[in-house]
C-alpha cells in the first residue's frame, strides 16, 4: 500500500484539564483512497482534519503526509505544505467576499508563485470542468450554496494538490446539490484524487467513500472498508 | 435604568476586547499627551515671558543700593504697595577672564575651534539659595554655589561656559579664580552670576562702596508710570543718593518680547497640527471601536438590554480605557513638556516654563468628553436598530465597496499577490481610510515642515551672524583709547597708528584671507522716528556675508544698502534716492539693496565709509572684520593675532554657537517626533480594526497557503498605500505651510526673509521626506501584522 498519509498516537488536547479532542489515534491512508471520519458531534472530526491539514499542531503523536513530517512544521513549513499538498474544502465554504469566483480559485496558486498565465489556465479548466465557468467575474454573494462549493472545490485543486480534505462539504447545501458535489468528488477520486471527508452522514459516506473510519470521543471507533459500487 | 447590568456588558465587553480597550487606552494616552503639550505651548506662546514672570515671581523693580542700613532697607519693605521682598543682597562688579571654546559655523555644520581667552564684566549677587518670595531662579545646570570659589553663572550672562569651567577674576589681588558649579536663569536678569554671601566679600575691591540689590514686587506695576511711582516710594524712604539705579520689570518683558516674537508662528504652527490631529485621531479610534461592535448590540439587545442601557454599556467600555489614558497622558504630557519647555523658555529667553494648570485639567477632561460624544452618537444608532439589525449589521457581508479596487489592483501581476490584496483593502472602509489618511497627512505635515524650518533657522543663523564669512574680529580701542604696550601702564594711540599696527598685523598672519575695518554709530536722520543705525566699510566689503532679500551689493560712493525696517520707516523700496540729513549735513544716497539684517529691529544703512562720513563725520572704524583662508584653524589664528597685536586690541571668534538655535532645533525634533508618533498610533488603530474585522478571512488565507511573511506583507500593504499618498499630499501642505509660517516670523521680527530662507526644498529630499508617510504607516502596522502572522489558523477560521 502506498500511504500517502499516516497518524501515530496522536493526541491533541486544548488546555491542561480539557478532555482531549484526539485521544492517542493512529491511522492510515493510501494514495488515491477515499476515506469518510463520521461520528457524533464533538468526536474530534474536524480537530483531525485540522491536524492533518497542518492547520493546527497535536498535543503529542506524529503526522507524516508524502513522507514529511506534518505536526514539527513551522507555520511558514505548513502554509508551504498546505499550498503543495493540500486542498481544503469547508462546510461554509469560506470564500472571500470581496473577490471574483476567478480571483478567489487563483489565490492558492498566486501564493504559491505560480505564472499568471499557467495559473489562469488551471483555473479556467477547472472552472470549466466544475461547471461554473459562467460565473467566472461574479462575486461569491451572488451564488447559490451549490456554486459556491463548486468554486471551494476549485480552489482546492489549483495547485494539484495529492489530498483533498473536505469538512462536511455538504453541510449547508440542499439534497440535490449536496448530492451533485458528492458525485462531483466520487468523479475526483475515481481519477485518482485522495480525499479524506469529515461528515455525519452514513448515506454520503456509503456513497461517495469507499472506508468510513468512525470517532468517537477522540479515539477510533471502527475502521471500515465499503465494497460495492455507491452509484 | 438598571447599572448592574449595564457594567456588567461593559466589563464583559472590555474583557472580551483587551486587545481594542488596549488601543483606545495607547491613542488617547497619545492624544492627551500630545494635545497637553501643544496646548501647553500654545498658551505659552501667547504670552511667554508673563507666564515666566509670574511662575518665577520675578521681580517687578531690581534696586541697587549704597549707604543705607538694614534697617532703612527693611523699612522699605513695608511700604504700602510692596507685596513681596527680597534682599538685601550683597553686589560686586568683576572682570573675569575664561577659556572658552567657541562653536564655528561652516558649511558643512558646526566644528569648535581651539580655546581663546575672553574677557567679560560681571556683576555678581551674593545669594545663599536661588529660591525666594521675588525673583525664584531657575537652576539650569549643576547646584548651587555651598563653599567658597563656586560661583553660579547666568544663561544670559554671554559667557559660553559650562558647569566645571573656571573663571579668574581679575583686578584684584591673588586673581582670586571661581569654578562654574551651576547655570541658572533669573526672569528679569538681576545678576550676571551668584555666589555665596561670604564670597561677595572677597570679591569686592579695596575702597569700592558696598552696593546691595533689593528685589521689590508691588501690587500695581503693570505700567511704567506705576513703576516710576514705586521706585520713587522706595527713593524716598532711603537716605539720598542711596538708589543707585532701578531696574523695571518691563524693560525686561520689552526685550524678551521683541526676542522671541519670531518664534511664536512656528511653535503655535506645531501646536495647532498637535491638537487637530489628536482629536482626529481620537474620533477615529473610538468610532471604530463602538462600529466593530455592532453585533455585539444586536446580541445584547436580543436577551434583554433596552436601548440606553445598549449604549450606556458602549460609552463605559469605551471610557473606561479612556479615562486610564486621559490620566496618563496628561502625566506623560506634563513629563514630556518639562524638557520641550524648557528649550523654548530658552527659545524665548525667559527663565521658565511649564504647562498651566488649566490646561492639564482641560485637555483630559475635553478628550474624554470627546470620547464619550463620538462613542455616545454612534451607539445610539446602534441602539435605535432592532436586535436583529445590528446582528445582521455586524455580520453581514460587506457592502460592494473596494470590490472594483481589488479587482483592479489585483491586475497587477508584478507585485506579489498579499501586497495587492492588501493594497486593495482600504477601499472597503473609505471613511476610516480617509481619516488615516488624512492622520498620516498632518505627520508628514510636520516632518517636511520641520525639515525645512530647521534649514531655514539653519541659515537665518548663518546670514544674521556671517560667521561663515566674518570668522574673526579684531576691536580697535578708539580714538584715543588706552593701549597696553609691553604689559605696563597704557599709552594713548591714534586710531589711524592702531589701524596701521592691525593692518600690518593682519598682512603677516598666515591664514588672513580677507579683512576690512567697519565703523559703526547711530545717527538722529530727519523724518525717522528711529535711530538709524549705519555701518561704514572702509574698503571692499561684499565678502562680509550680509544676505540679500532684493537688490546688490553697495558697489562705489552714494550707494547704500539698507534692511527692511529702514524701508517700512522710510516708505522706499529698493532702487530709490533717499536724502539723509543730520546735525546740519545731508546727503544723497540710492538704496542699492535690502539685506537681511533684523539690527535689533532698528532701520540700519550700510555703505562705504566715505558715504556715509558725509553725514556722520565722527563714524570711524571701531573693529576690523576678518575672513579665514579656506582649512585655516579659527582658534589658533585668534591665539597667534591676539599674541602679535598685544593687549590692547581685542581679538574676538564670532562666535555662532549661541543656545538659541540648539533650542530652537531641538524644540523642532522633539515636536515633529511627537506628532509622527502619534500618526503611527492613528495607523496603529487602523490596522488592529482591519485585522480583527477580517480574522476569519485572515485564516482563509492561511489555510489556503499563505505563509507568515505574506500575511506581514498583506496587512503592512493595508496601510502602505494610505501611507504613500498621505506623504505625496503632504508635500504641497508642508510646503505651503513652511511658505506661510516662515514670513510671519519674519513679519513678527520686523524683516523680510532673503530667498535662500524660503527656498529651502530640493525635489529629492521632498521625495525622501514624502516617504515618511510610507515609514508611520509602516511602523504602525508591524505589531498587528505580527500578530496577525502568528494568529493560529484554526483559532482565526472559528471566529466569525
Amino acid at each position: 500500500m502506498d500511504t500517502l498519509v499516516q497518524l501515530t498516537d496522536v493526541s491533541k488536547q486544548y488546555g491542561i484539564d480539557g478532555l482531549p479532542a484526539v485521544a492517542h489515534l493512529s491511522m492510515e491512508v493510501a494514495r488515491g483512497d477515499s476515506v469518510a471520519i463520521m461520528g457524533p458531534s464533538g468526536s474530534g472530526k474536524s480537530t483531525l482534519l485540522n491536524l492533518i491539514a497542518g492547520l493546527d499542531r497535536p498535543t503529542s503523536g506524529a503526522i507524516t503526509v508524502g513522507g514529511d513530517r506534518v505536526d514539527t512544521l513551522s507555520e511558514t513549513g505548513a502554509a508551504r505544505y498546505r499550498r503543495r499538498q493540500v486542498g481544503m474544502i469547508f462546510q461554509f465554504f469560506n470564500l472571500l467576499d470581496d473577490m471574483t469566483v476567478m480571483d478567489n480559485v487563483l489565490l492558492p496558486a498566486q501564493l504559491a508563485g505560480m505564472n499568471d498565465r499557467q495559473a489562469r489556465g488551471r483555473a479556467d479548466e477547472l472552472l470549466a470542468a466544475l461547471r461554473i465557468r459562467q460565473h467566472v467575474n461574479a462575486y461569491p454573494a451572488r451564488l447559490s450554496g451549490g456554486e459556491r462549493q463548486r468554486v471551494a472545490i476549485a480552489r482546492a485543486l489549483v495547485n494539484r494538490p495529492a489530498l483533498l480534505l473536505a469538512d462536511e462539504p455538504t453541510g449547508t447545501l440542499d439534497t440535490a446539490n449536496g448530492e451533485a458535489i458528492g458525485e462531483l468528488l466520487l468523479d475526483l477520486n475515481s481519477s485518482g484524487q485522495t480525499l479524506i471527508l469529515v461528515t455525519h452522514n452514513p448515506d454520503l459516506a456509503a456513497r461517495y467513500t469507499r472506508r468510513v473510519i468512525e470517532i468517537v470521543d477522540g479515539r477510533v471507533a471502527s475502521d471500515a472498508c465499503l465494497t460495492g459500487a455507491r452509484r | 435604568m438598571k447599572k448592574i447590568p449595564v457594567v456588567r456588558a461593559a466589563r464583559g465587553g472590555l474583557s472580551g476586547r483587551r486587545v481594542q480597550a488596549i488601543v483606545i487606552g495607547l491613542v488617547v494616552f497619545a492624544s492627551v499627551a500630545a494635545a497637553t503639550l501643544a496646548l501647553g505651548l500654545l498658551v505659552d506662546s501667547s504670552a511667554p515671558f508673563n507666564h515666566a514672570f509670574a511662575a518665577q515671581r520675578g521681580a517687578d523693580v531690581t534696586a541697587t543700593v549704597s549707604g543705607a542700613s538694614g534697617t532703612q532697607l527693611a523699612a522699605t519693605t513695608r511700604l504700602p504697595g510692596v507685596t513681596a521682598s527680597a534682599g538685601p543682597f550683597a553686589e560686586a562688579s568683576v572682570s573675569v577672564t575664561a577659556q572658552v571654546t567657541p562653536t564655528i559655523h561652516v558649511s558643512s555644520g558646526h566644528e569648535k575651534s581651539t580655546p581663546t581667552t575672553v574677557n567679560q564684566e560681571l556683576t555678581l549677587v551674593g545669594r545663599s539659595s536661588p529660591g525666594g518670595p521675588v525673583d525664584d531662579l531657575t537652576l539650569k545646570a549643576g547646584h548651587w554655589p555651598d563653599g567658597p570659589g563656586q560661583v553660579v553663572l547666568s544663561s544670559q550672562a554671554g559667557l559660553p561656559l559650562g558647569v566645571g569651567s573656571q573663571v579668574t577674576v581679575t583686578g584684584l589681588a591673588g586673581s582670586p579664580k571661581l569654578t562654574v558649579v551651576g547655570i541658572a536663569t533669573s526672569v528679569t536678569g538681576t545678576a550676571q552670576g551668584w555666589v555665596t554671601p561670604g564670597e561677595i566679600a572677597a570679591l569686592h575691591a579695596a575702597g569700592a562702596p558696598q552696593v546691595s540689590q533689593m528685589l521689590y514686587r508691588f501690587s500695581s506695576a503693570a505700567t511704567a508710570v506705576a513703576v516710576n511711582k514705586d521706585v520713587a516710594a522706595v527713593t524716598a524712604a532711603l537716605p539720598h543718593g542711596s538708589v543707585l539705579g532701578a531696574q523695571s520689570w518691563l524693560d525686561a518683558k520689552a526685550q524678551a518680547t521683541g526676542s522671541y516674537a519670531p518664534w511664536v508662528p512656528f511653535i503655535a504652527a506645531f501646536g495647532v497640527i498637535g491638537l487637530v490631529m489628536s482629536v482626529l485621531i481620537v474620533i477615529n479610534v473610538v468610532s471604530g471601536a463602538v462600529v466593530a461592535g455592532i453585533r455585539r448590540i444586536g446580541v445584547l439587545k436580543s436577551i434583554g438590554f433596552s436601548p440606553p442601557q445598549v449604549v450606556a454599556a458602549y460609552v463605559l467600555q469605551v471610557a473606561v480605557p479612556a479615562a486610564i489614558g486621559c490620566a496618563a497622558g496628561v502625566t506623560a504630557g506634563n513629563l514630556v513638556a518639562m524638557p520641550m519647555l524648557g528649550q523654548a523658555a530658552q527659545v524665548y529667553g525667559v527663565a521658565g516654563l511649564a504647562v498651566p494648570l488649566w490646561v492639564s485639567v482641560a485637555v483630559p477632561l475635553a478628550m474624554l468628553a470627546l470620547v464619550g460624544v463620538t462613542a455616545f452618537v454612534i451607539a445610539l444608532r446602534a441602539g435605535r436598530m432592532s436586535a436583529v439589525q445590528a446582528i445582521a449589521t455586524g455580520r453581514a457581508p460587506r457592502l460592494e465597496r473596494g470590490f472594483f479596487a481589488h479587482r483592479l489592483i489585483g491586475r497587477a501581476s508584478r507585485l506579489p499577490r498579499p501586497v495587492t490584496v492588501g493594497l486593495a483593502a482600504p477601499f472597503a472602509r473609505p471613511s476610516r481610510s480617509l481619516a488615516t489618511l488624512a492622520a498620516i497627512v498632518f505627520g508628514v505635515t510636520a516632518v517636511i515642515f520641520g525639515f525645512g524650518l530647521r534649514t531655514s533657522l539653519d541659515r537665518i543663523q548663518a546670514d544674521l551672524s556671517h560667521a561663515a564669512s566674518e570668522q574673526v574680529q579684531v576691536l580697535l580701542a578708539g580714538h584715543q583709547g588706552p593701549v597696553l604696550v609691553n604689559g605696563q601702564g597704557s599709552v594713548k594711540v591714534s586710531l589711524a597708528a592702531q589701524e596701521r599696527a592691525v593692518q600690518a598685523a593682519l598682512r603677516a598672519q598666515p591664514g588672513t584671507h580677507h579683512y576690512v575695518a567697519e565703523a559703526s554709530g547711530q545717527l538722529s536722520v530727519l523724518g525717522m522716528s528711529d535711530q538709524l543705525s549705519v555701518v561704514g566699510f572702509d574698503g571692499e566689503a561684499s565678502w562680509t556675508g550680509y544676505a540679500m532679500i532684493a537688490g546688490h551689493w553697495y558697489s562705489g560712493t552714494g550707494q547704500v544698502d539698507v534692511n527692511s525696517a529702514f524701508l517700512q520707516d522710510t516708505g522706499t523700496a529698493v532702487g530709490d534716492t533717499y536724502t539723509l540729513t543730520s546735525g546740519g549735513k545731508h546727503t544723497t544716497v540710492q538704496i542699492a539693496g535690502e539685506v537681511f539684517d533684523t539690527a535689533g529691529g532698528q532701520p540700519e544703512m550700510i555703505g562705504s565709509l566715505s558715504t556715509l562720513s558725509a553725514v556722520d563725520s565722527g563714524l570711524t572704524p571701531s573693529e576690523y572684520q576678518v575672513a579665514l583662508a579656506p582649512g585655516t584653524n579659527t582658534g589658533s589664528y585668534v591665539n597667534a593675532l591676539q599674541s602679535a597685536l598685544g593687549k590692547g586690541y581685542l581679538v574676538g571668534v564670532n562666535d555662532s554657537g549661541g543656545t538659541v538655535l540648539p533650542a530652537l532645533l531641538g524644540l523642532v525634533a522633539a515636536l515633529t517626533l511627537l506628532i509622527a508618533v502619534v500618526a503611527g498610533l492613528g495607523v496603529l488603530n487602523t490596522v488592529v480594526l482591519h485585522t480583527r474585522e477580517r480574522v476569519h478571512d485572515l485564516g482563509v488565507f492561511k489555510a489556503i497557503g499563505m505563509t507568515p511573511g505574506q500575511t506581514i506583507a498583506m496587512v503592512v500593504s493595508t496601510v502602505a498605500g494610505t501611507g504613500l499618498a498621505a506623504g505625496l499630499i503632504a508635500i504641497p501642505v508642508g510646503v505651503a505651510l513652511h511658505r506661510c509660517v516662515l514670513p510671519v516670523m519674519g513679519k513678527a521680527a520686523q524683516t523680510g526673509l532673503p530667498a535662500t530662507v524660503l527656498n529651502v526644498y530640493q525635489a529629492p529630499e521632498l521625495i525622501l521626506l514624502a516617504v515618511s508617510g510610507l515609514v508611520i504607516a509602516m511602523a504602525g502596522a508591524l505589531a498587528p501584522a505580527g500578530w496577525a502572522a502568528r494568529t493560529r489558523t484554526a483559532t482565526a477560521l472559528r471566529a466569525e
